[in-house]
């Protein structure tokens, strides 16, 4: 059904073959600051699931963490998170190494796994009082500190219910607030918005946002792409192991992104499209659409005024997914 | 977000005693309140308190039974023993409850580690301050207690044991303390075992067939590994003046025989390089620490218990033809092996050898940065 062609393929070659280097400026603020891992591997037997990787998550910004399952996601966090060891390469947080300052790393390092992991029978609150004893805090402060957590991820009424009648949205989120317990200055979170309702998305993406604010370096790995436009501030795709590209979200809008045009009459659309000498698809969606890369939104703009103008009956105009997606989908397509 | 924490953020990177053991006790609180949640352990409690209050009856009542038939039957110049049916039930009850504490104990144990690591829940605590030390102990000791909590219920059939005869509170006392310590064994092998294995399943399995292997593997092993020793003692003939061997081969019955002749070699099974393996019997280990009355030639038959019997057995193999031929070096062998040299500690040594290389195993397993992984696990 493709009818035009569009520079994807171009794009994407050229973000696979560019490893690392591309983005010095904004995501390197502080060198020393957040988690950097180097040229990191780690095979299980014959299997590869990171091959020098590199990675660093900056303190105060949200760094995604992107790509397909088995791309080693899961096993760089682990990595990160001072559970598992890197074959070689090397890992700091904030400045430390998590082989030999096994304690002052776990300190700064809260994480959040996917695997939900709860204590069933018992309550939330009591998980947090045990976390907090696991980490050492001083005994007076937990009870506080608990109300706190519970607060802030809405499970005050259940907070004294056996963790086996939470539904998994709540299993979630005490899961994140475990995560928060020591107050670290790293946050590595794993598919932390699977199963959460939409209005607890929008409720974490606002609490990852205070939580970058408050200086944190945060690492989310996700695949609901359109939430991570949101959040994150950089993003890193990686996919077989391997970085394969790394941009900022303002970077990621401005190599263009796809919009979705769907008229009344499908056939003046195309025909006003073809005239304006743009390459775009037909999308057989449920309803009859076009779709085309923009480079920008001044680009939209312009072309929505083209269009009405024409008379084209336009019935929606917007774009087709997130500037994130764009790219992952074009390491998909890179994939096959 | 950022508040009132900064007091845990001290930077001592040592760690003293009292906060390993804080760790530690931090770990078993939070095992022991699951466990205490779950009704199946009390289900398990209940089932047990019913079975040994089932046996102790049964032993009773079958005493009882007996010597009601004895006491109407002939008299054929047989006397019951000064112990009453206390040793009996005492006996019997004791080598119930060790059976069943055997069986319990890996259930308890040996899905400590691998259960919370297919729960998603042991990388939680590895990624907490924890140190794998602490996270094992913690384990070991929260399933050693639960597995102690059978012990308490089968105490007061214990007790009833001694009130019935002529025991003192000495055997209940020394009793339980050996149970607790095959227990906690059995416990550190399970939780040992189950940080090593993937599946819960396979190590619950696992850690019984070792239980196996202490009971009955230690006993054929034994027994084959004899044939393996033969060897050669120099010894004589016995005479036996009054010439009726039939009269007591008992304990400490006074050597009944005098030797003469010269020394000759014997071919015999040197016993006492195989004891080893008999020693590490949990029920050697436990009958053998029992203290029982040191004989005289006066109760020779019937005293004997049956713990009594299984120590002096084991005894005779450690002490091996040298100690126990009939005329070895031409000298009479008394019979009867005093307890002045115990051997359960060195079943007890070689059991602790076993289970402190799986916990230490089981250590490694657990630390992190991890660099191994069992075949098959996700660490998280």
């Amino acid at each position: 059904m493709q009818q035009g062609r569009d520079n994807d393929g171009s794009q994407a070659a050229a973000g696979r073959i560019r490893e690392v280097p591309s983005i010095d400026g904004p995501l390197d603020a502080d060198p020393v600051s957040g988690i950097i891992a180097e040229g990191v591997s780690r095979s299980f037997g014959s299997v590869h699931a990171v091959e020098h990787m590199d990675f660093h998550a900056p303190a105060g910004k949200v760094t995604a963490l992107i790509g397909p399952n088995g791309a080693g996601k899961t096993t760089l966090l682990l990595m990160l998170a001072s559970l598992l060891a890197p074959d070689s390469g090397t890992i700091t947080v904030d400045g430390l190494n998590p082989a030999t300052q096994r304690a002052e790393v776990r300190r700064r390092v809260g994480w959040m796994p996917d695997t939900l992991g709860v204590w069933e029978s018992l309550t939330a609150r009591e998980i947090l009082t045990q976390m907090g004893r696991f980490y050492r805090l001083p005994k007076h402060g937990i009870p506080d500190r608990v109300a706190d957590l519970l607060g802030l991820v809405r499970l005050v009424d259940l907070a004294d219910q056996p963790a086996r009648v939470l539904s998994r949205g709540q299993q979630q989120r005490l899961s994140l607030a475990r995560a928060l317990i020591h107050d670290p200055s790293v946050l590595l979170l794993d598919e932390p918005a699977s199963g959460l309702d939409p209005g607890s998305r929008v409720e974490l993406r606002i609490m990852l946002r205070e939580l970058a604010e408050a200086g944190k370096a945060i690492v989310v790995s996700s695949h609901v792409l359109s939430e991570l436009d949101e959040i994150a501030d950089g993003a890193v795709f990686v996919n077989q192991g391997r970085t394969v590209n790394k941009q900022t979200v303002e970077e990621a809008t401005a190599r263009g992104r796809r919009y979705a045009i769907s008229a009344v009459d499908t056939e003046s659309l195309s025909g006003k499209l073809t005239e304006l000498g743009l390459a775009f698809r037909i999308e057989n969606g449920r309803r009859p659409a076009v779709s085309l890369m923009l480079m920008n939104d001044g680009d939209a703009a312009r072309l929505l005024r083209e269009v009405v103008l024409a008379e084209v009956p336009v019935l929606s105009f917007a774009p087709a997914s997130g500037a994130l997606e764009e790219t992952y989908m074009t390491l998909e397509v890179e994939q096959r | 977000m950022s508040q009132t924490i900064s007091g845990s953020q001290n930077t001592s990177t040592g760690m003293n005693a009292a906060a390993y053991a804080a760790g530690i006790r931090d770990v078993i609180v939070l095992e022991l309140k699951q466990r205490l949640r779950s009704r199946g352990w009390y289900i398990m409690l209940g089932i047990w308190f019913l079975l040994t209050a089932l046996v102790t009856w049964l032993t009773w009542a079958s005493w009882n039974a007996s010597q009601a038939y004895r006491t109407q039957g002939p008299d054929f110049g047989y006397v019951a023993g000064p112990t009453g049916p206390g040793s009996m039930i005492f006996e019997v009850v004791l080598a119930f409850v060790l059976l069943f504490a055997l069986l319990v104990a890996p259930a308890l144990s040996a899905n400590a580690i691998n259960g919370d690591r297919s729960g998603g829940t042991l990388a939680i605590l590895q990624v907490t301050l924890l140190t794998p030390g602490q996270i094992l102990w913690g384990k070991f000791f929260a399933a050693w207690l639960a597995a102690l909590a059978f012990l308490v219920t089968s105490t007061p059939f214990l007790i009833f044991g001694v009130v019935q005869g002529g025991l003192t509170p000495g055997h209940v006392i020394v009793s339980l303390l050996m149970l607790t310590v095959e227990v906690g064994i059995v416990c550190a092998v399970g939780v040992g075992i189950s940080a090593l294995t993937a599946r819960p399943l396979f190590s619950i399995v696992t850690t019984y067939l070792a239980v196996a292997a202490l009971v009955f593997g230690t006993v054929i092993s034994f027994g084959l590994g004899t044939g393996l020793t033969q060897g050669t003692v120099m010894a004589n003939q016995p005479n036996y003046p009054n010439s009726s061997p039939l009269v007591p081969e008992g304990p400490s019955a006074p050597p009944a025989y005098t030797c003469s002749g010269p020394l000759q070699e014997q071919r015999v099974p040197r016993t006492e390089r195989v004891a080893w393996l008999l020693a590490m019997n949990p029920y050697v280990v436990v009958a053998d620490a029992i203290p029982y009355p040191v004989r005289t030639g006066g109760d020779v038959f019937s005293g004997t218990g049956t713990l009594e019997g299984i120590s002096q057995l084991a005894r005779h193999a450690v002490a091996g033809p040298e100690g126990s031929y009939t005329c070895a070096n031409g000298e009479p062998q008394d019979p009867y092996l005093s307890q002045t040299t115990p051997m359960w500690p060195l079943g007890l040594g070689l059991q602790l050898i076993v289970a402190g290389l799986l916990i230490w195993l089981g250590w490694r397993s657990l630390l992190t940065p991890a660099r191994k992984l069992a075949r098959g696990t996700r660490i998280a």
